[in-house]
């Protein structure tokens, strides 16, 4: 017998959903089970975890720089983005909300420089960070990242349909247009600063090939540097090591993933309206 | 254009003075100015001016061995020579191709699937498809290199189940490619699959039920109700994709760093072995310029097409 339109949407359509997300996150599985096999065992193709060889994570975490990985990206990823939120609230809040002389030219001036994708650039921006004597350093690694019109956009827009009672209220309390801003603005803006902090610590914590370009030092290697230096050796990868390093280093993503998700389907919907 | 705007603007509640400028908003200036400037100087030096500087660079002869030496269109002149330079276009151009269309189609598929989905599998269904969004590039390409090991890999044990023979993949000229888009589709799917779903979303239900009176339900309300009303999203879906197509490096650097013999080589890769393995500085600031130059035309291409479509 056919099955009717409304069988199979409620059960047909669920159940292909959720074969092809297992088929999705099948990777993600396959790592965390198999980090957890030993070095000869690794590859077998077993679907359960049978074996639970906890030592990986231990030599994974005591062999390869990885803490010191991990507080460096954590270090990064958190200055960058509590700098660039104070910095792209202040702007777009000035966009938005100042009036002042050239105000739509520098805002389109600083829109065009989202035309400017970073691997045309890497090259003359590595020159230049290098000339500001930045390379090699922590200052290297997080002031260029800082900068980014997207954030300043994305603020700007937020703060166009702010209510206006609010600051003729500071006004007439006698606060300044800065003390407006950092004092009643900035702290109203936690529905815009939420998502775009996920995102821009998000972004970060992924970042490989600027680390990769400015620092040669061992001690400033960022995580995702630590862990492609060990796929990227010699001949022999230990993977059930590798594999346990992988999955530490993506903890705080799923971490991040599963308490704010959303706030991550949030940020991911205002980056695709224009 | 009217850039400078008029007194009159000050609906803030400034006074309006039309020739001496008040305290008020004087103020106002000063403080705007102080809160762009952080961003006008961090933005000026770390994206306008690199991009002065490698179309300044481009104009020179320069690397590790010789100083700095004005040559003109030199370096242009040669890349129109250089065979691998023109290799690397062309693998990009196969990645783009490959990939872009893929993108599209699977997280529209996706975004579909889960906006028909009822009921307690659709919150999970989500996650599940979005989770991989959660890994780095450098994971995804360390997943990527486990499970297609030619020798033991987990995808070449389900082929074996199959009936099929372990394949090479990263080890081969002819997949490796194919296996890195195919793990950089695997991490991208679920975010444009979210953007897309949240502009199908916004689709007033009214419209649905107005096309089935006149008999349009199913693939027609798609084709003709659903796909235009997603062609602003789908415009920017498509070029945000290309352009970042053509600057995939992450995973490449990680899982193949262009091999096996060059085929994975995109122009950005090539670029960076230029200018990072070789010291070419002048030489891989021509080639920059120039895969910048290409990405803008096709960007404009791109929008044209697309926003004559819809006109």
């Amino acid at each position: 017998m056919r099955p009717t339109v409304r069988t199979s949407n409620r059960i047909v359509l669920p159940t292909v959903g959720l074969i092809l997300g297992v088929c999705m996150v099948f990777p993600i599985y396959m790592m965390i089970i198999s980090s957890l096999r030993s070095e000869t065992t690794v590859f077998d193709f077993q679907l359960l975890p049978i074996e639970f060889h906890f030592s990986n994570f231990q030599e994974a975490w005591s062999g390869s720089g990885l803490p010191r990985s991990i507080v460096n990206s954590l270090f990064i990823s958190v200055t960058v983005t509590v700098v660039a939120m104070i910095f792209h609230a202040m702007s777009g809040y000035a966009l938005a909300r100042l009036h002042f002389p050239g105000r739509k030219l520098i805002f389109a001036w600083m829109l065009s420089t989202l035309m400017v994708p970073f691997s045309i650039i890497m090259l003359p921006l590595y020159l230049i960070t290098k000339d500001l004597g930045m390379a090699n350093s922590y200052w290297g690694l997080i002031v260029p990242s800082i900068f980014n019109a997207y954030g300043i956009f994305l603020f700007r827009q937020f703060y166009r349909d702010f209510p206006k009672e609010l600051e003729e209220a500071a006004y007439m309390e006698g606060l300044s247009l800065a003390g407006t801003f950092f004092r009643i603005a900035f702290p109203l803006s936690v529905p815009i600063i939420v998502p775009l902090t996920i995102g821009f610590f998000l972004a970060n914590w992924n970042s490989y090939l600027w680390p990769l370009i400015i620092t040669q030092d061992e001690k400033l290697w960022v995580i995702q540097l630590a862990l492609a230096h060990l796929v990227g050796g010699g001949y022999y990868t230990p993977w059930n090591v590798v594999l346990a390093a992988a999955v530490i280093a993506a903890i705080p993503t799923f971490i991040l993933f599963f308490l704010a998700q959303r706030y991550l389907v949030e940020g991911i919907k205002m980056s695709g309206i224009k | 254009m009217a850039i400078r705007p008029s007194p009159s603007r000050l609906e803030g509640g400034s006074t309006v003075a039309p020739r001496r400028i008040s305290a008020r908003t004087r103020n106002e200036w000063f403080t705007a100015y102080g809160f762009l400037l952080p961003n006008i100087i961090g933005l000026f030096v770390f994206v306008f001016l690199p991009i002065l500087y490698a179309f300044y660079a481009s104009l020179h002869d320069w690397n590790a061995l010789s100083p700095k030496v004005f040559a003109g269109l030199d370096n242009y002149r040669k890349l129109l020579h250089d065979d691998e330079w023109w290799s690397s276009l062309k693998i990009t151009l196969l990645f783009s191709v490959v990939y872009v269309p893929l993108l599209y189609f699977l997280s529209l598929l996706s975004a579909l699937l889960m906006n028909a989905l009822r009921g307690w599998t659709t919150g999970l269904t989500r996650t599940l498809f979005l989770l991989p969004f959660a890994i780095t590039s450098v994971i995804s390409a360390i997943i990527g290199m486990f499970m297609l090991d030619p020798r033991n890999g987990i995808i070449n044990s389900l082929l074996g189940l199959a009936g099929i023979g372990p394949q090479q993949f990263l080890g081969s000229t002819s997949q490796a490619m194919y296996s890195v888009i195919g793990v950089i589709l695997w991490i991208n799917v679920g975010y444009n699959m979210i953007i897309f779903l949240s502009a199908i979303k916004e689709i007033p239900r009214d419209y649905y039920e107005a096309a089935s009176m006149d008999g349009a339900t199913g693939w027609k309300s798609f084709r003709y109700l659903t796909l235009p009303l997603l062609s602003e999203t789908s415009t920017f879906i498509l070029i945000v994709t290309t352009i970042g197509s053509f600057q995939a490096l992450d995973q490449i650097l990680v899982m193949t760093q262009g091999g096996p013999a060059n085929s994975t080589e995109v122009s950005v890769l090539y670029i960076y072995k230029q200018g990072f393995q070789f010291l070419n500085m002048g030489y891989a600031s021509s080639l920059a310029i120039a895969l910048f130059v290409i990405i803008f035309c096709l960007s404009l291409f791109q929008l044209k097409l697309f926003s004559r479509k819809q006109g």
